[in-house]
C-alpha cells in the first residue's frame, strides 16, 4: 500500500515553507511498502501538521494525498476507521491516552478494536520489554511523560498495519530506553512487513532507514 | 466484542444527567402505560359490543314495531319488503323477527300455599338475540317444563309494588328461578297443561320469551288466527344514537323501545377516556422523547473529547452507534416491557372484577395492545438511533 504525495502544501504554513528547499512539500514524492523513511525538520517545520495530513487529520492543504488506491479528502468514516484499525497506526507527539483508563486498559483498547492482532499476553511482553510493566496497572494520567510515551509506542503495535507513523516517538526517553523500543518496532513492523514514517528533529542511527528527508 | 464495550463503558461516562435520565424514564413509563391503557380500553370496549359470550352485553338492540296510530290500529303487521329494507341498511347488523303467540294462556301457581293465577302471552325470538346462556333454553313435547325468560322489570314491578299491595314476600332471581308453575294453553279442542319455570332475567326484551320450538308447537296447534305477519322485530345495531337510524325509523312509521341511550352514554364515557388517556400519552412520549433525545445529546456531549479521541484511533461510527444504543435501549425495552406487564395485571383484575358482574372481557391484554407496544419500541428505537447518529457525527478534522 504506497503512500504518495503531489505537490502537497499546507494551506496555514504555506508561504512560509515554499521558501525553503523540501524533499516532501510541493514535490512529487511516493513512499513503497516497507520502506522506513525518517522525516527530519527543526521546529516548526511542520513536522505533526504532515504527521496529521498522512493519518488524515486534517484537510487544509494543497495538493493530493494518497494512502493506498485512495485520495485522503475523498474518504469516507468507515473507510477511514477501516484504514485506522488495519493498514496505519500511530504514535502521536503529544500520545493521545485515555487518562481515566489504566495503562494495560489504553493498550487493550487498541488491540480489541479490530479483531486482534496480538494476544493480551503479548501486551505484558512488551511491557516488560519496555520497562513499563509494574505500571500496567496505574492510571495513565498518573504515568509519568516517559512512561506514557512507551505505553503509546506499545499500543500502536497491538493492531495490524502496513504502515507504522512515528512522530518524535522517543523525546522523552533516555538511550537505553530508545534501544529498546526501537528493537520492539522493529521486531513488529518486519513481523507484518510493514512500513514506517518516523519524524525527528535531528538525524540518528536508530533504524536501518532506507530514505531520509528533510521536511 | 464485549472487551471493546468494557472499555468503551469506562470512557463513555453515561452518568451525566442521571436525574434528567430517570425523569424521561419515569415520564416514558407514564406515556407508555396511558397509550398501551388506551388501546387496551379501546379493545375491551370492542370485546364487550361484539364478544357473545357477555350476558348483559351493551351491544345494542332495539325492538321495532310501527308506531300505532289511528289510521293504522288493527294492522300493525310487518311486510317482507319492510323487514328486508330494514336488513339492508347499513346500520343494521342483524334482524329477528318477534313471534308473539296467537293462542291463549294462563299461567298459576302449583301450589295452595302462594296462590296466583293469570293470563298471559307469550313471545319468541331467534337465540342470537338472547342474552342469556342457561342449559334449560330448550324445548320438545317431551320436556319436564317450558322454559321462560323474564323482563328483569316484572320481578321489579313485583317486588316493589306487587308484593306491598298484596302482602306477600319479596323474592330474589333464585328464588323464582326454583318456583315450577303451571302453564295452561288453550286451543279449539280444549286446554293443555304445562309445567314452566323462569330460567333468567333480561333487559333486553321486555316480553315473555319462551323457546321457538315451543312458539312453533303452540301456534300449530292452538292459534286462533292464521295471521302470522309479524308486528315487531329486534334489530342489532352498532349504534342506536346513530341519526340515520333514528331519521330512518321515523320516515318509516316505525318506533323502537327507547330507553337504550344509555348505552351510548357508556359510549360516550368510554371514548373519552380512551381519548384523553391516549392523547395525553401520546404527549407524554413526545415530551419524554425530546427529553430522552436530549439526555442522549448530553451523554455524547459530555464525552466529547473522548469520542474524538476514539474516532481519531480508528472507532467505526458503527461500532460507537451499536455501543451507545445498547447502552440505552435496554432501559427503554426494559420500560416498554415493564409497562406491559403491568397493564397485563391491570386487564386480569378488571377482568376478574367484570366478571364476576357477568361482563366478559379478556384475560390478557389482546393483539392489538402488543402490536402498539411493538410500534411504540420500534419508534423509540429509530428516535434513539436517529439521535445518536445525529450526535456522534463529528468532524472529522481534530488536531
Amino acid at each position: 500500500m504506497p503512500i504518495i504525495l503531489d505537490h502537497l502544501a499546507p494551506i496555514p504554513l504555506k508561504e512560509r515553507l515554499l521558501q525553503g528547499r523540501s524533499d516532501i512539500w510541493n514535490t512529487h514524492i511516493r513512499f513503497d511498502d516497507g520502506e522506513r523513511i525518517k522525516v527530519m525538520a527543526p521546529s516548526g517545520k511542520g513536522k505533526t501538521t504532515f504527521v496529521h495530513i498522512l493519518y488524515h487529520m486534517r484537510f487544509d492543504y494543497e495538493g493530493t494525498v494518497w494512502v493506498g488506491n485512495k485520495q485522503s479528502d475523498n474518504i469516507s468514516r468507515d473507510e477511514l476507521s477501516q484504514l485506522r484499525q488495519k493498514k496505519v497506526s500511530i504514535i502521536f507527539q503529544d500520545l493521545r491516552l485515555f487518562p481515566q483508563l489504566s495503562a494495560r486498559e489504553n493498550i487493550e483498547l487498541k488491540r480489541v478494536m479490530q479483531e486482534p492482532f496480538h494476544t493480551s499476553s503479548r501486551i505484558d511482553e512488551m511491557a516488560e520489554q519496555l520497562g513499563i510493566q509494574r505500571i500496567l496497572s496505574q492510571k495513565a494520567g498518573l504515568c509519568s511523560y516517559g512512561e506514557q510515551q512507551r505505553i503509546a509506542i506499545i499500543r500502536s503495535l497491538m493492531q495490524p498495519f502496513s504502515w507504522l507513523i512515528m512522530d518524535e516517538p522517543f523525546s522523552h526517553l533516555d538511550t537505553t530506553n530508545i534501544q529498546k523500543a526501537v528493537s520492539l518496532i522493529e521486531e513488529e513492523c518486519s513481523r507484518r512487513n510493514a512500513g514506517f514514517i518516523l519524524t525527528d528533529l535531528d538525524d540518528d542511527t536508530h533504524f536501518p532507514y532506507s530514505r531520509k528527508l528533510n521536511l | 466484542m464485549p472487551e471493546l464495550n468494557i472499555l468503551l463503558k469506562k470512557i463513555i461516562r453515561t452518568g451525566a444527567g442521571r436525574n434528567r435520565h430517570v425523569m424521561a424514564m419515569a415520564g416514558l413509563t407514564i406515556a407508555i402505560l396511558l397509550i398501551l391503557a388506551a388501546v387496551q380500553i379501546q379493545a375491551n370496549y370492542h370485546d364487550l359490543l361484539y364478544n357473545k359470550n357477555n350476558q348483559d352485553s351493551i351491544a345494542n338492540f332495539l325492538v321495532v314495531n310501527k308506531t300505532i296510530t289511528d289510521q293504522n290500529l288493527g294492522t300493525t303487521g310487518l311486510t317482507d319488503h319492510e323487514i328486508n329494507d330494514l336488513r339492508k341498511q347499513d346500520f343494521v347488523e342483524s334482524v329477528g323477527l318477534l313471534t308473539p303467540s296467537h293462542f291463549k294462556a294462563s299461567i298459576q301457581s302449583a301450589s295452595d300455599r302462594f296462590p296466583f293465577y293469570t293470563d298471559i302471552a307469550f313471545e319468541s325470538v331467534p337465540q342470537e338475540f338472547i342474552d342469556i346462556a342457561s342449559k334449560d333454553w330448550k324445548w320438545d313435547e317431551h320436556a319436564l317444563f317450558v322454559p321462560i325468560i323474564a323482563p328483569n322489570m316484572f320481578l321489579d314491578f313485583y317486588n316493589f309494588q306487587f308484593s306491598f299491595s298484596q302482602g306477600l314476600p319479596q323474592l330474589t332471581q333464585q328464588v323464582v328461578k326454583m318456583i315450577v308453575f303451571k302453564i295452561n294453553v288453550y286451543g279449539p279442542n280444549g286446554m293443555v297443561t304445562l309445567n314452566g319455570r323462569v330460567v333468567g332475567f333480561s333487559d333486553r326484551i321486555s316480553s315473555l320469551l319462551v323457546p321457538e320450538e315451543f312458539m312453533r308447537w303452540g301456534n300449530q296447534f292452538f292459534a286462533r288466527n292464521q295471521d302470522r305477519k309479524p308486528s315487531r322485530i329486534i334489530i342489532k345495531t352498532k349504534d342506536p344514537g346513530n341519526p340515520q337510524l333514528s331519521s330512518y325509523l321515523k320516515e318509516k312509521n316505525l318506533s323502537a323501545d327507547a330507553d337504550k341511550t344509555r348505552f351510548s352514554r357508556y359510549r360516550k364515557i368510554v371514548d373519552m377516556v380512551v381519548n384523553i388517556s391516549g392523547v395525553t400519552g401520546i404527549i407524554l412520549l413526545l415530551f419524554a422523547l425530546l427529553v430522552f433525545t436530549l439526555f442522549i445529546q448530553l451523554t455524547v456531549a459530555s464525552s466529547k473529547e473522548d469520542i474524538q479521541l476514539l474516532i481519531i484511533l480508528g472507532i467505526s461510527p458503527s461500532q460507537l452507534h451499536r455501543f451507545l444504543m445498547k447502552r440505552f435501549l435496554p432501559g427503554i425495552l426494559g420500560i416498554i416491557l415493564f409497562s406491559f406487564v403491568l397493564l397485563g395485571f391491570l386487564q386480569f383484575f378488571v377482568h376478574q372484577i367484570l366478571s364476576a358482574r357477568g361482563i366478559h372481557i379478556s384475560v390478557l391484554p389482546g393483539k392489538t395492545t402488543v402490536f402498539t407496544a411493538i410500534l411504540i419500541a420500534v419508534t423509540i428505537g429509530w428516535v434513539t438511533s436517529r439521535s445518536i447518529k445525529k450526535y456522534i457525527h463529528f468532524p472529522l478534522t481534530k488536531v
